[in-house]
């Protein structure tokens, strides 16, 4: 039997854990023996072959940039990003391939073939995000059962370790993406309410912040730039997380600054980086505020807060969080670590829910009472014409049809109406986004329905969504007055995404004669 | 003084398109009586006996048939009906004469011109191939040689949503109720009668005209917008031509009037690169008075793609855009979202947190945190666009909304 495994692919870092004989998920370090893996690229100046994922790849940055990439997560779903190395394009799903390579090729030393795994995604990532995710799993030779939201593993791993009875926050603040999840726990079983995320708000949005007062420093003091290359970008950045994590445990951070027109000793204390990040946490608390409204509860509502990501260790906002809440945040589990833990047991879960009879009997015994319900991350609906209130004018508008933050499995229906005489063809595009405007949608699919001919106008339609426990959607057509049905299951449109033969061909092309360190 | 004049530019040549070239409106207006009064189901037409005509305050003559209409509210203040009631005599040739009684209505105010007819919002009540109102309704058995009716009585009800009348204001009303046979058609009794009424709503023949004059305000204003900031750019002008041309310019009209049309635009542009200004207060009143909402959103669109024409919108633009929503009406989540479509945020030279996100100096804390978590909702929702240009835009946003945050609420 395979190993059942999670894997946290984050931002900065990424983790992979193994559910153990009992069902325990436990982490699987790293061929240097370290449990996080950096989640940074290099491509090998002398051996064209060779990548480096990991710690050397993070220092060699600060050597060659334009052979590394960092943070390519903020890049996944992106269909016009490419890092070009020696001639060859690397996608962001290719170079996400490569991180999970890596963290496949290191474990396997130790638990043998590394198959069935559940990768974790940002709450918030859009239908083409989370394909794109599951695209990269593929190419680096996985078999990905299912996709997780990261503040929902967590969320896991703590109800599953911990007598937790209640209203959970989950506030998911990691290396490049913001998440809150609130989510009723009562032992084992665990229904989440609603998930709300920021896409570009992060440890390296706070480390940019750190940038900006050196920067400023220098010029202060030299009338002249600290930073002239991308190198130098790239080690100040480094040395700017550093500096982030340091006013974490101490009240003022000190640092070296050597720059073209002289070196000087900067301080920062905690007072300057908070109201550096004014900005940031800003954000945050509205995201909290956002979150809470959706939820229908009041921060009194709320019984226990759990931390999960690096930068939820940032002082002021457990403060923040102490002060909204009236409690201190939950921090007895790993911040670092608990999304590629929970992981694993989704995998479990999953993979219990489809093929039981692969899963061993003590991982089956262990997690037989757990109950997670989860809910649509995003609106979905479609493209109409109905007629403005204000102005009695025909528009073209977005309509919801399965709203965020409905229980999974779930099933909504909408009748619409065909617009002219004689229509034969229906254009049904399937949309994800909470705006009425279409410019502000995604389009994530469209489909054409063939109707009989020689009809009137205003012959119903009937539209029905079905969201799966997987995370898939099912979509029915119908013709009320044919009987005519026409069945979709969710694809990703024709916007340069790789289809699953697409995805083989790439696999046997670049990752195939590649060696990942 | 400066508005007449820009209005006497404009309007000329429009007022030309409206009514027929040399015939002047009087005649136009005519014509499409004329074309309504032979329409083939106008009740009038039909063969009946003379009718009699009772002024409201006349005393009816029961020896023939008399008619009168009574405006009245109906439940609701909203749901105001005329009362069509009927007395006198109807005599009929025989014995099991089932009757129909046939009502219409034409605007009898401008004694020196024909009737003109009232029109049918309701498919129901509209004669054959034409939106003329015409009310038909079983009145019953009546018996054999003369129903005499001593006391007034209801025949009809008609909802005033029904009817379109040619103008708003008091109108001198001619109500038509005819008596016919239901199985030939064959007209039994009629009788006529005036009475008057107060439309608040557009009438047709003034939606007509409004929306000629709408465009011409529209156009005035829209120059108004482009020397907003000192200066006509030619970007500004060209826009406001092809709009105008678009809008106003009509296929059929000849080479003469179009050049006339041309000539007013050139003398307009001659007139606000001259420097001199219009009063938009005034232009925005007579549009706020005539036109409809959804071409006061086209005019505002139109004023804002003129403020951002050459790729960015000044203070002094802004202040005028502000001023245009507030005086055509407009509400500030409409505006905002016309601006979040046409002139992104990164296209202001100055960010204004009113009209990026709603938020006001007079607000409190409360109503700020609403308004700023509204946004940041809508916005985050935005960023994950597929368009890398939304994107852009919401990033853009949440930054700005992050720091009012900051600012509004500490």
């Amino acid at each position: 039997m395979s190993n059942i495994v999670g894997i946290d692919l984050g931002t900065t870092f990424s983790a992979l854990a193994v559910l153990n004989g009992i069902g325990k998920p436990q982490i699987v370090p790293n061929a240097d023996g370290e449990r996080l893996t950096p989640s940074a690229i290099f491509f090998d100046e002398e051996d064209s072959e060779l990548i480096r994922v990991g710690v050397e790849a993070v220092n060699s940055r600060h050597l060659n940039f334009e052979r590394s990439v960092r943070w390519i997560k903020r890049h996944m779903g992106d269909e016009k990003y490419h890092k070009k190395i020696d001639g060859k394009k690397w996608s962001a799903v290719e170079l996400s391939a490569l991180i999970l390579k890596k963290l496949k090729q290191d474990s396997s030393v130790e638990y043998g073939e590394i198959n069935d795994v559940v990768i974790s995604v940002p709450a918030h990532f859009d239908e083409v995000r989370r394909k794109a995710t599951m695209d990269a799993g593929v190419i680096a030779g996985l078999n990905v059962i299912g996709i997780v939201n990261e503040p929902v593993a967590a969320a896991l791993y703590y109800a599953t370790t911990r007598e937790v009875c209640g209203k959970v926050l989950v506030y998911d603040l990691g290396g490049g993406t913001f998440d809150v999840t609130i989510l009723d726990v009562k032992g084992h079983q665990m229904d989440i309410v609603c998930s709300q995320g920021d896409h570009s708000l992060g440890g390296i949005d706070f480390d940019k912040e750190i940038l900006k007062i050196l920067e400023r420093s220098y010029k202060q003091k030299f009338k002249s730039e600290l930073i002239n290359s991308d190198e130098e970008r790239a080690k100040y950045e480094d040395e700017a997380e550093d500096i982030k994590k340091t006013l974490s445990r101490r009240s003022v951070a000190k640092k070296m600054l050597y720059g073209p027109a002289g070196n000087m000793k900067v301080e920062i204390t905690r007072e300057m980086f908070e109201n550096e990040i004014s900005s940031l946490t800003s954000r945050i608390d509205m995201l909290l505020e956002v979150a809470l409204e959706e939820a229908g509860v009041k921060p009194s509502g709320i019984d226990k807060v759990l931390l999960v990501g690096g930068s939820s260790r940032i002082p002021v906002l457990q403060q923040r969080l102490e002060k909204m809440f009236g409690f201190a945040p939950e921090t007895t589990v790993n911040v670092d670590e608990c999304v590629a833990l929970g992981a694993a047991l989704h995998a479990g879960l999953t993979k219990l829910r489809e093929k039981p009879e692969e899963v061993p009997a003590g991982i089956a015994a262990s997690l037989k009472d757990i109950n997670l319900i989860d809910v649509c991350n995003h609106s979905y609906g479609t493209i109409c014409a109905p007629i403005d209130k204000q102005t009695g004018r025909r528009v073209i508008a977005n309509r919801i049809i399965l709203k965020k933050n409905t229980p999974l499995p779930c099933e909504a229906s909408q009748m619409f109406y065909t617009m002219s005489e004689g229509q034969t063809v229906l254009e049904s595009t399937i949309t994800q986004g909470e705006d009425t405007a279409v410019e502000y949608v995604n389009k994530i699919a469209t489909h054409k329905f063939e109707l009989p001919p020689g009809r009137p106008a205003n012959c119903p339609i009937k539209v029905t969504y079905r969201y799966d426990l997987n995370q898939r959607m099912h979509c029915k057509f119908e013709d009320i007055e044919s009987g005519k049905v026409h069945e979709v299951d969710f694809c990703l449109d024709q916007n340069g995404e790789m289809t699953p033969k697409d995805v083989k061909k790439q696999k046997s092309k670049k990752l195939k004669h590649v060696k990942v360190e | 003084m400066p508005v007449l004049l820009i209005l006497i530019l404009i309007l000329m040549p429009m007022a030309v398109m409206a009514f027929l070239p040399g015939s002047g409106g009087r005649f136009w207006i005519a014509r499409l009586i004329n074309h309504f009064k032979f329409s083939r189901k106008h009740p009038v037409s039909r063969k009946t006996r003379p009718c009699q005509s009772t002024g409201f305050s006349e005393q009816p003559d029961f020896g023939t048939l008399n008619c009168r209409a009574r405006p009245t509210k109906q439940g609701t203040e909203d749901s105001d009906t005329i009362v069509v009631e009927i007395c006198g005599t109807i005599y009929t040739p025989g014995d099991g004469y089932y009757g129909v009684v046939e009502v219409s209505l034409a605007d009898v105010t401008d004694q020196t011109s024909e009737a003109m007819p009232v029109h049918c919002s309701t498919k129901q009540w509209q004669g054959m191939g034409s939106e003329v109102f015409c009310y038909n309704g079983d009145i019953g058995r009546l018996p054999e040689g003369a129903a005499r009716l001593l006391d007034w009585t209801a025949v009809a009800q008609l909802s005033i949503d029904w009817l379109v009348f040619p103008r708003k204001g008091k109108i001198r009303l001619q109500l038509s109720a005819s008596i016919l046979s239901r199985k030939s058609g064959e007209g039994l009794a009629c009788a006529q009668s005036d009475f008057i009424y107060e439309n608040p709503k557009f009438g047709y023949l003034d939606m007509q005209e409004n929306i000629q004059q709408t465009k011409s305000l529209a156009v005035a204003l829209a120059f108004a917008m482009g020397v907003a900031d000192g200066k006509l750019l030619d970007c500004e002008i060209e826009l406001i031509k092809s709009w105008a041309r678009g809008n106003i310019d009509d296929s059929q009209i000849s080479k003469r009037t179009r050049r006339k049309f041309e000539k007013a635009l050139d003398k307009t542009v001659a007139f606000f690169r001259r420097g001199n200004q219009v009063d938009v207060n005034e232009i925005c009143r007579g549009i706020a008075e005539i036109a409809p909402l959804a071409e006061r959103y086209d005019i505002l669109e139109l004023c804002m793609h003129v403020a951002g024409a050459n790729g960015s919108v000044v203070a002094e633009e802004m202040t005028v855009l502000k001023k245009l929503a507030n005086q055509l009406e407009i509400d500030s989540d409409r505006f905002r979202d016309m601006m979040g479509r046409i002139l992104p945020a990164d296209m202001h030279s100055v960010e204004d947190a009113e009209v990026l996100i709603g938020v006001t100096s007079g607000m409190d804390k409360e109503q700020a945190r609403h308004c700023l978590n509204k946004e940041y909702r809508k916005w985050n929702a935005r960023a994950t666009n597929s368009d890398p240009q939304v994107q852009n835009q919401a990033d853009y946003m949440l930054k700005f909304i992050a720091q009012a945050r900051s600012q509004y609420i500490g």
